[in-house]
Formats: C-alpha cells, sequence, structure tokens
C-alpha cells in the first residue's frame, strides 16, 4: 500500500488547492489569443490577390480610363466577399475542402471538369507571377533570361525541401511595399470630387477593349484559386460552425482593405499617368504611379513589391493547385514525398512552375499584355467554380442549417450571372472582332 | 466481377425482359463480415426513388438487374440501421486502408458473386477513375489497385448510423501514432469520429499525438463520460493540457467526471502556465525511500499495479511518505548493484532540478544539454513535484515542421 502512494499519489495531498485553482486558471487563459487565431484567412487571401497580375490590371485600368472604372469596386467588394465568405463558411461546417467537397458531391466528371478549368485558371495565373518576377528584375537591369530561370529553380527548390514557408515571410514583407500606392495617391493630389463622384456613377462601353478590362478586373480580384485557399486555411485553422462568426468578419475586413489598395492604386496612376494620357506598356511606366512619393526611387520601390508579391504567389500557387488536383482524385501528396511515391502532385507542381518559367520568357513578349490576358482567363473561367460553389454551399444535407440566407443568395447569383455574361461577352468579342466595334 | 460504376443507371427488367425502372443505388449491409453481402437496389422510376430487396433480383449483371417476378412492388426507399448505400455512401469518399495505412479515395466498388453477390474491394486506381470518365471501348482490362474491403479501417460518409462494426478491431491493428496521423489527414467530424470508435486506451494514446487544438475540439464534442474516461487514460500532462485548452465549464465538468486517482492528478498540472516547467512536466514517476536496500527497491517496482512509463530514473526521497528530493538512481545501476546496497549508497546526489516556474524551454534545452531522459521539478522545499520527460522537451525544441497537408497561403 505505502508503495503505491508513493508512486502516483504526488498529487493528493495538493488535492484541494488545486481543485480552487482551476476555476481560476481556466479563466485566467487569455482568450483573446483564442480569438486573434481565428482571425487571418480572410484578410491574407484577400492581400494575396494584389498580386503581379492584380497590380498590373489595376495599374493600366488607372491609366486607360482614368477614374471612370472606379465605380466597379463598390459592386466587386461585396461579390467578393460573399464568394470568399461562402467557402469560408462551407470550410468550417463541413471540415473539409473544396475540391474535396465537388468530388464527394459531384463524382468525377464534374469534378475532373472543375479541376481542368482550375488548372488552367492557375496556370495562367502562374504564368502572370512569373512576368512579375521577370518585370520586376528588368527594372533591375537583370535581364529575364537570367532572372527567372534562377527564380524558377529557386521556388521549385524551396518547396520541395521544405524551406519555403520560412522565405514566404521575407515576400510578404517585401510586397507590403505596395502600401505606398496610399500615400502616391495622396501626394498626387487628385481631383477628390471627381474620384468621389466617379467611385458611385456607372460607367459602361460596349467595346471590345472595355469588357476585356473589366473581366481582367474582376478576375484579377474574385480568382478562382482564393476560394480553394480561403476554404483550406480555415479548415486547417480548425474553424467551425461555432466560432465562424469571427472568420466572417475577418473575411469581409479583409475584402474590404484589399479593394482599398486597389482603390489607391487606381487613383495615383490615374493621377500620374492618364492625365498624361499615357497607356501602360512596360512595367516603368507602371512605377511612375509612385513617383509622387518616391521621386528618382519609384522604380526599385517597384521593383521590390512586385518580385515580393510574385514570388510569394509564385510558389504557393503551383503548389494548392498540385494539393487541390491530388486531393479531388486521391493521388497521394506532399511536398515530402519522392516522384516515385507521389508522381502527380509533384508533376502538376513541376509541370506549372516550368510552364510559368518558359512564358515568362519568351522573347518579344510584352509583359503587361500577358499579365492582362492571364487575368481575362481567370474571369471567363470564374463562372465554373462560382456555380459549383453555390451548388454545394446550398446543399442542406452538406451545410444543414448554415446554407445561404435568400437575400445572400439573390447576390451571390446576380454575381455569377453577370460575371458569365461578361465572360461570354469577351469570348464572342475575341472571337468576331468586329462585333462590338461596329456598333459604336 | 462487377464494378459498381458500370451497373449504375442500368435498367431493371421484369420477368419479360420490360424495362421497368433504372438502377440508382446498391444497399450492402454492413456486419461482422470480412466482406459485406449486397441487401438490396435502389430503384429509380418516375423520379421516385423505390427499394427493391435482395430476394426479388434473378439476375445482376453488366447489362443490368432481372426481377424474379413480373410485378414491381413500389416500396418507398428508407435507410435501415447498418446499410450502406454503394453510390451515395462510398463511392468518391475516403477511407482508411488500414493495409497500407493511408487514406484514399474510391474510385470504384468491387462485387464479386461467391455464395451471394458481395462487396469484396474498393478500387482505388488510375484505372478505376477512367473506367468512370471514358467512354466504355476506350477503357483498358488493366489489372486494377484494389483494396481488400477486409482492409477498410474507416468509412468517411456523412451517413451517421451506417459505421463500420468491425472498423475497431481494425484500426487497432495500426499503432496510434499512425492512427493519429490519419485520422487528422480527415475533416474534424470524421477525425472525432475515429477517435470516437476506438477503445479509451487507444482513443487516449491516439488523442496524445494529435495536435492540441485537435484534442480539446475532439473531447470537447464528445459525450462527458466517455471524454473524462478517455481523459483517464492519457498522461496527466496531456490531459491538463486539453482540459486548458478547453471552455471553462467543459474543463470543469469533465475534470469533475474523472476518478479521484486521476482528477487529483490532473488538478495538481492545471494551476501551471503552458510556458513553464511546471506546465510541461507530468506527475507520473517513482519515489523510492532512501532507507531501503537495492533489492527492495527492485521488489517494490515489480509489486507497482500500474508503473509508470518513465522509470529509467527513479527518484530517492528522505524517507517513507516524504518528497524530499535527496538524489536519483537510474535503472541500469539499479539493476547492477549489489542487492543488499542501501539506495542511499547507490545513488547519485547533487543532480540537476528545475523549478515550477522556469521557462520550458530553458528546462528543454537543460535536458538536451545535459543528455537526460528526464528532469525532476521541485518546488521551494525541495519536495518533488513533478518531471518533465525528454519527449516533452523535445517537442518543444524541434522546429515545426513542413506541414503535410495544404499549406497555409502564409503562417
Amino acid at each position: 500500500m505505502a508503495n503505491e502512494r508513493d508512486v502516483r499519489g504526488v498529487g493528493r495531498r495538493l488535492l484541494r488547492r488545486s481543485a480552487q485553482g482551476v476555476r481560476r486558471t481556466v479563466a485566467r487563459r487569455p482568450r483573446l489569443v483564442g480569438y486573434l487565431a481565428v482571425i487571418g484567412p480572410g484578410v491574407i487571401t484577400a492581400a494575396a490577390g494584389n498580386d503581379a497580375g492584380g497590380i498590373a490590371t489595376f495599374a493600366s485600368v488607372g491609366a486607360d480610363y482614368g477614374y471612370k472604372l472606379l465605380w466597379v469596386l463598390i459592386p466587386l467588394t461585396i461579390s467578393l466577399a460573399i464568394v470568399q465568405e461562402m467557402c469560408a463558411r462551407m470550410g468550417a461546417v463541413t471540415g473539409k475542402g473544396l475540391s474535396d467537397l465537388i468530388r464527394e458531391r459531384f463524382g468525377v466528371r464534374w469534378t475532373t471538369f472543375v479541376m481542368l478549368a482550375l488548372l488552367i485558371a492557375n496556370g495562367g495565373v502562374t504564368i502572370s507571377e512569373f512576368v512579375g518576377i521577370a518585370a520586376a528584375l528588368e527594372l533591375l537591369r537583370v535581364p529575364r533570361f537570367v532572372s527567372v530561370p534562377v527564380a524558377a529553380v529557386a521556388i521549385w527548390w524551396l518547396v520541395v525541401k521544405g524551406t519555403y514557408q520560412r522565405v514566404e515571410r521575407v515576400f510578404l514583407a517585401m510586397s507590403l511595399v505596395f502600401l505606398a500606392y496610399v500615400v502616391s495617391a495622396f501626394l498626387a493630389h487628385p481631383p477628390w470630387a471627381t474620384v468621389l463622384a466617379e467611385t458611385v456613377r456607372p460607367h459602361f462601353e460596349l467595346t471590345p477593349v472595355f469588357l476585356f478590362s473589366l473581366v481582367a478586373v474582376i478576375g484579377t480580384t474574385i480568382s478562382p484559386y482564393m476560394q480553394v485557399f480561403i476554404q483550406s486555411s480555415v479548415v486547417e485553422k480548425g474553424v467551425r460552425a461555432e466560432n465562424y462568426r469571427l472568420t466572417k468578419i475577418d473575411v469581409w475586413l479583409g475584402t474590404v482593405l484589399a479593394i482599398l489598395i486597389v482603390f489607391f492604386i487606381v487613383i495615383s496612376t490615374a493621377a500620374t499617368l492618364n492625365v498624361h494620357g499615357e497607356h501602360i506598356e512596360s512595367a516603368q511606366q507602371a512605377a511612375r504611379a509612385l513617383r509622387p512619393l518616391a521621386g528618382p526611387y519609384a522604380e526599385v520601390l517597384f521593383a521590390i513589391g512586385l518580385f515580393g508579391a510574385s514570388m510569394l504567389a509564385a510558389g504557393v500557387l503551383p503548389l494548392a493547385t498540385a494539393y487541390s488536383i491530388s486531393e479531388a482524385f486521391g493521388f497521394e501528396k506532399g511536398v515530402s514525398s519522392s516522384f516515385r511515391e507521389a508522381p502527380i502532385f509533384l508533376g502538376v507542381f513541376t509541370f506549372l512552375v516550368v510552364l510559368g518559367a518558359s512564358v515568362a520568357m519568351m522573347p518579344g513578349l510584352s509583359l503587361i499584355n500577358v499579365l492582362l490576358v492571364t487575368q481575362v482567363i481567370n474571369g471567363v473561367l470564374l463562372p465554373i467554380i462560382l456555380i459549383v460553389v453555390l451548388k454545394l454551399v446550398n446543399d442542406r444535407e452538406l451545410m444543414g442549417s448554415h446554407v445561404n440566407g435568400p437575400i445572400y443568395n439573390v447576390a451571390a447569383w446576380v454575381t455569377t450571372i453577370i460575371v458569365s455574361a461578361l465572360s461570354v461577352l469577351v469570348i464572342l468579342s475575341s472571337l468576331f472582332p468586329r462585333l462590338f466595334s461596329s456598333s459604336r | 466481377m462487377l464494378y459498381l460504376s458500370q451497373v449504375l443507371g442500368r435498367p431493371i427488367l421484369d420477368l419479360d425482359g420490360e424495362r421497368v425502372a433504372v438502377l440508382k443505388d446498391v444497399i450492402v449491409r454492413l456486419g461482422e463480415e470480412d466482406h459485406p453481402p449486397v441487401a438490396g437496389f435502389v430503384a429509380r422510376y418516375r423520379r421516385r426513388d423505390f427499394y427493391l430487396p435482395r430476394w426479388r433480383i434473378a439476375q445482376f449483371a453488366e447489362n443490368g438487374v432481372r426481377l424474379n417476378s413480373d410485378k414491381l412492388d413500389l416500396s418507398p426507399f428508407m435507410r435501415r440501421d447498418g446499410e450502406v448505400m454503394l453510390a451515395r455512401d462510398v463511392l468518391d469518399k475516403q477511407l482508411i486502408d488500414v493495409d497500407g495505412k493511408r487514406v484514399v479515395r474510391v474510385n470504384d466498388v468491387q462485387i464479386i458473386e461467391a455464395d451471394d453477390w458481395r462487396v469484396t474491394g474498393a478500387d482505388v486506381s488510375l484505372t478505376g477513375l477512367w473506367r468512370r470518365l471514358a467512354p466504355a471501348f476506350m477503357r483498358s482490362g488493366r489489372p486494377v489497385e484494389v483494396i481488400d474491403w477486409a482492409d477498410v479501417g474507416y468509412l468517411a460518409t456523412d451517413a451517421a448510423t451506417v459505421q463500420l462494426k468491425s472498423s475497431r478491431g481494425k484500426l487497432t491493428r495500426l499503432h496510434p501514432v499512425e492512427i493519429a496521423r490519419l485520422a487528422e489527414a480527415f475533416s474534424y467530424q470524421h477525425g472525432a469520429e475515429i477517435v470516437e470508435s476506438l477503445d479509451d486506451e487507444t482513443a487516449a494514446e491516439t488523442l496524445e499525438e494529435m495536435a492540441a487544438e485537435r484534442q480539446a475540439q475532439i473531447l470537447g464534442d464528445m459525450d462527458e463520460e466517455r471524454a473524462a474516461d478517455i481523459l483517464e487514460h492519457m498522461s496527466p500532462d496531456e490531459a491538463a493540457d486539453v482540459l486548458l485548452d478547453l471552455p471553462e465549464d467543459k474543463a470543469e465538468d469533465l475534470l469533475n467526471r474523472m476518478e479521484d486517482e486521476e482528477q487529483s492528478e490532473v488538478a495538481e498540472l492545471l494551476p501551471y502556465a503552458d510556458d513553464t516547467a511546471g506546465g510541461l512536466m507530468t506527475t507520473e514517476f517513482v519515489t523510492l525511500p532512501r532507507e531501503l536496500t537495492v533489492g527492495e527497491a527492485l521488489a517494490r517496482l515489480r509489486e507497482m499495479a500500474e508503473t509508470p512509463n518513465m522509470i529509467y530514473y527513479l527518484y530517492v526521497v528522505a524517507g517513507e511518505g516524504s518528497w524530499n528530493l535527496t538524489g536519483v538512481i537510474a535503472l541500469r545501476s539499479l539493476i547492477l548493484a549489489d542487492q543488499s546496497a542501501p539506495l542511499e549508497r547507490v545513488m547519485r546526489t547533487g543532480i540537476q532540478v528545475a523549478h515550477a516556474n522556469d521557462d520550458a524551454t530553458e528546462v528543454a534545452q537543460k535536458i538536451s544539454e545535459y543528455n537526460l531522459l528526464a528532469l525532476p521539478v521541485v518546488d521551494e522545499l525541495g519536495d518533488i513535484l513533478g518531471i518533465v520527460t525528454v519527449d516533452d522537451a523535445m517537442e518543444l525544441l524541434l522546429p515545426k515542421g513542413w506541414r503535410q497537408r495544404l499549406p497555409r497561403l502564409l503562417s
């Protein structure tokens, strides 16, 4: 009897003391940390949307249309937040990723179709990131035949060796340079009355060029990969239906912040480039929007931001695509696997990196044009993802009481229909170039 | 041999060969058997689902189903307990392959006619995927990778009533570390279901291998009595950590439901903050009074009803019933020493100790520096409170590895 007491009874004499302690200790736990841990995915995903393609699209929109397209940003904020929120909610309620749900609810054929669309869209975005790397380093006088292969090998190596996550923060910090647009916009002294008026007054032209810009704006803002991202990171964070409310705030906050930056990018390019009637053809010109703030260092500043944002996404996008596809089809996945263990996962990842790098190196390529075209591809494929998301989020068996409410559904379907209609128009206008120009 | 994908959507013919409905699903009755038998079919006729019991079927083949009568009994379909619908609950879902220790996705289901039609395996191959995608003439007859249904440890379906009865036994063939890794690959609901399906002991060991937040989530959602039972089987330090991650009311409730002895061990650890030696330590260790001889000490160890995991270090205290730490003996020295020698002569004194409020990382570093398996934690009076073991210390020192799942965009 004695030894049993010796061995295990340490706690017994303290029982009374600590039983009182429980309440105190448990109450002492910092709850705030719990809340902060939930906040995150929405803000981060939305911020990541401002990548090479985003900067290029909004800079050229500002240069070409001045303040005339600012009105798009308000409906865009609402649509983006709604779409992101639906995916975040699905992640919280089901605990599963988007491609998991697509496979389990729609079967193999639909999954194949959606994954193909995602592969193309993400392939396009990956290309745009490598183009961003090329453009950024060309500003610093590094030719793209050097910068792009080095960057591609570095990204591939960092991801496969598992050290990418550590470098990621450096790239993230670099991309924060784009906050400079906010200051630059103020220093450029735009006509604020016009800015405000254009923010609320819709402007529309039925021309191929205008449609192209509009779809690029939508495509770069509500990118298909962002839906996959936010759902996965909500699942990964362990957010659940009970504590979901905070994530909803997080999603809206992130969206508003991201669009606010876009707002200032458009203003600063409009105030510096559009007033001189300049069309953006190169990164040098795009960088000029930062001159009110940085003067002669505008190009360097722009290059740093663009490089950081592009490197960040160039690593994450191919990886996320490979994960989505492997998840949907049940292939072995994980960066720590070998080619023999996970051929398709590593194959997709490598293919996208190589594809992005090769296209970005093609001689005589207009970098800004590539950036815009890839965003349009994104926009054209967006309806496919949106329809799938809407079907899933309204599936009562899956979501229970967390399905969309009626107003939400109307807003989401209106978004989907408008985006689809615009996509069809863009496809038509590129197939039949004279379709709209004659009506002008 | 049939594949589910080949028979779905095929016509159901009556005795005269008249097409009466379309095959929508195959119902299987799960039980103790390795290969569960087909119990019936779901037929679809005019946008409604009907149930066809097995005995009404005369023929089941690639080109469809034939009834044994010319009457179609239109009883509406209702799922019963223990029944699984192959198309709805199995196809495209994930399951645990116990043999391969991995999570796979079902591309097709294999049905073989032996004494009866039975589900024999889950096709997880690319060929299975291709069979469902490609038109018939492009399909290859290549042999496929099929997981024997007997090795299916867990089926991640949303139909709560159909959990495999035999899955508990199959999963426990795996090491808790493996079960934890597999459970974490599923959604939190399914992960919780897996843990719940295990016996208390295995569930406790499995939980200990999972991420802290996940442990708290799973135990927090579980039936309180069951959660308390599992907590009792966990090591006190792990149990205390979980309780601290739970909401206050929940933690108190679970603690109160635990047996006295385990409760007191856990309760003692609760007041310490996470990042201190107290938060890191466990109360499972062996103390021996200094006046014993080596032989008596060994005899005591053998007599112990429940031996703590950590008995490589035996802590020598000032006397019977005392907690005052005076020395330590490694189990190896105890075995090698002269049986009649008193412990005081064999023990080492002047040992490394930590205090309950010491920084956890520093304590961990000390353990690794001095190559210890454990470090005792003492209070101001020199009484031993607990020990920090090397495995807990390691967790603190090792950098968090690259996550296997979809990486966070930024962490």
